[in-house]
């Protein structure tokens, strides 16, 4: 089963207590992660855990819910190992959050949620369907981090490999979701 | 050479020179290098014995020529020049031949006749690559074949690059066939590895410009199409814009989700702390019981739930629980096992229903104080991780 492996990275991250950026799991694909596969959602989540107690242990920096999602989309880009385009650009969009302060912290938390701003900026111009192609090759590149200024092909590309990551993230968080809110409301009840 | 085989050519061609030439230096890099043009020489035409005895004084490249001589006689080309270029051509060819750094020398002495450049611009293109495919050009007169040399090494083939290149020489030529004699003398710097060889089918355009066009309409084409899969809903668009309007509705949507989630998460997690330490105190994670239970595809809702409400099962995870109450914790812990329980398959049945959590925690509370009575002693970590085997072996 899945669990063997799992349970030797998950012990090793645990006991590191901190941010991996690699993976021990063996099973892992060595080219492009597969995010479909189990196996991955596991990893994510347990980083995804590691990440939201330390969340958790630092306050509210920000309102709880964006710095939520920072770390998962964090955890996300690492998940990825860094081959693609949007997974770097998360990661160095929060090395550079790391060395400004507040004022760069304001701006560079919106970033990793850019696609907030990508949408309302869209809809004060004409919409994404406004003229042609680019436009809307342009809006997704926003969507999708770091891609803004790339041409379709890249931004397909990235698409392609962004799309699934979302959706594993989508699962595990809901996941992850479920059992914390479970665990939470019985200990509280108990 | 394989083109050898061809017949009836007229040596005036130039093309069918350079042709020759440059699948003759492919063919020698594999094979050995005199056998054949001996045997070419041998059954070169009566028309081009003149011509073969004045290739034949240079010393072994003479052999070559000849063989590129009988080749272009063997087959038929459409060539602009009389044969008195062809022979220019050749002996720029020979000199060329015998070695490659002198094929950038010939291609300005040609360069008054545009097919002695192309033909030294041939040569010099022949040289460097493995991958051209000298025969099959020889022998598609009517092909409109155009190389460009492409990286291979990478996904993303840097096409612009060298197809800029050998737009800037073609332009001498006519389309169709004069074109593929255009190559230039870019290619001799296009010494980068990252070149993909690209051919014209029949029938299109062998421009420069567009055939880099048409590789990058396939590529992206090629993208479209593994993007519909992904997004749902997309087998019925056609075209682009369409197909970016549901892909870019695809990406928001999921982004949306990832931040309601990302909300709900931090709604939790001020109880995460409390209740991982509780439940880890109290070594009960009724929920993670159902996990092994739970071999449910993601849409569980009701079978898991009853599966769920079953107490025994609770009781029978009851090591379970405690096993999966670090895992949240994200703390120190010894207990590594629990998180594996976490991490398992079932972890992605879970989706989100919320009539399910409130039975749920129903079931837990009722559950809970089952697993209470038979709480464990504190090093029940290695007891726990005996069951967790237990249960992966079960799983």
């Amino acid at each position: 089963m899945i669990r063997n492996p799992t349970t030797a990275s998950t012990e090793r991250s645990r006991d590191a207590k901190r941010r991996k950026k690699k993976k021990t799991q063996e099973r892992e694909d060595e080219k492009q992660p597969k995010w479909k596969s189990q196996a991955q959602q596991q990893i994510y989540s347990s980083k995804l855990r590691q990440a939201l107690a330390r969340v958790n242990n630092l306050g509210s920096a920000s309102p709880k819910g964006k710095a939520v999602r920072q770390a998962a989309d964090r955890v996300l880009a690492a998940t990825a190992k860094g081959r693609t385009r949007w997974s770097r650009a998360i990661l160095t969009n929060r090395l550079k959050l790391k060395f400004t302060k507040h004022k760069r912290q304001r701006v560079a938390a919106t970033l990793p949620s850019r696609s907030k701003r990508a949408r309302v900026s869209v809809h004060r111009l004409k919409g994404k369907g406004g003229a042609g192609v680019q436009r809307k090759v342009r809006f997704l590149g926003r969507l999708v981090p770091g891609c803004r200024k790339e041409p379709l092909p890249v931004v397909l590309e990235e698409a392609i490999d962004y799309i699934p990551a979302l959706e594993m993230q989508v699962r595990a968080m809901n996941a992850l979701f479920n059992l914390l809110s479970a665990a939470s409301s019985s200990s509280s009840s108990s | 050479m394989l083109h050898c085989a061809n017949t009836s050519g007229n040596l005036a061609g130039d093309m069918t020179v350079w042709e020759r030439q440059r699948a003759r230096m492919k063919w020698q890099e594999e094979q050995g290098y005199f056998s054949a043009f001996d045997a070419l020489f041998s059954s070169s035409s009566s028309s081009s014995l003149h011509l073969q005895d004045s290739f034949l004084h240079p010393s072994d490249s003479g052999c070559a020529l000849g063989e590129v001589v009988a080749q272009a006689q063997a087959q038929p080309r459409s060539m602009n020049k009389p044969s008195v270029h062809g022979f220019d051509a050749s002996s720029s060819i020979l000199r060329t031949f015998s070695c490659p750094p002198a094929l950038v020398e010939p291609e300005p002495e040609p360069e008054p006749r545009p097919t002695g450049s192309s033909i030294g611009k041939e040569s010099s293109k022949k040289r460097k690559p493995e991958k051209l495919h000298n025969a099959k050009f020889v022998t598609e007169n009517d092909m409109k074949d155009k190389r460009i040399k492409v990286g291979a090494d990478d996904e993303q083939s840097k096409i612009t690059g060298s197809p800029k290149s050998h737009s800037n020489k073609r332009e001498t030529c006519a389309d169709t066939s004069n074109s593929k004699q255009n190559s230039k003398a870019s290619e001799v710097q296009n010494q980068k590895p990252d070149y993909i060889h690209v051919r014209a089918r029949r029938g299109q355009a062998t421009d420069s410009h567009s055939l880099a066009e048409r590789v990058r309409r396939e590529k992206i084409s090629e993208r479209m199409k593994y993007l519909q899969d992904l997004v749902p809903g997309c087998n019925k668009i056609t075209g682009k814009a369409g197909m970016l309007d549901e892909i870019i509705n695809y990406v928001q949507s999921l982004q949306r989700q990832v931040e309601f989630l990302s909300m709900k998460l931090a709604a939790v997690n001020p109880r995460l702390d409390l209740s991982i330490d509780d439940l880890f105190e109290k070594e009960v994670f009724p929920c993670a019981a159902n996990f092994p239970n739970i071999g449910m595809s993601s849409d569980l809702t009701n079978s898991g739930y009853v599966q769920f409400n079953s107490p025994q099962q609770m009781v029978s995870y009851g090591g379970l629980d405690t096993v999966i109450n670090p895992p949240y914790m994200g703390l120190k812990r010894n207990v590594s096992v629990p998180e594996t329980y976490l991490h398992s398959s079932s972890f992605t049945q879970l989706l989100p229903s919320s009539t399910w959590e409130g039975d749920f925690q129903n079931l837990c509370n009722l559950d809970f104080d089952q697993v209470r009575a038979t709480s464990f002693p504190s090093h029940l970590s290695s007891g726990l991780v005996e069951a967790g085997n237990h249960l992966k072996m079960e799983m």
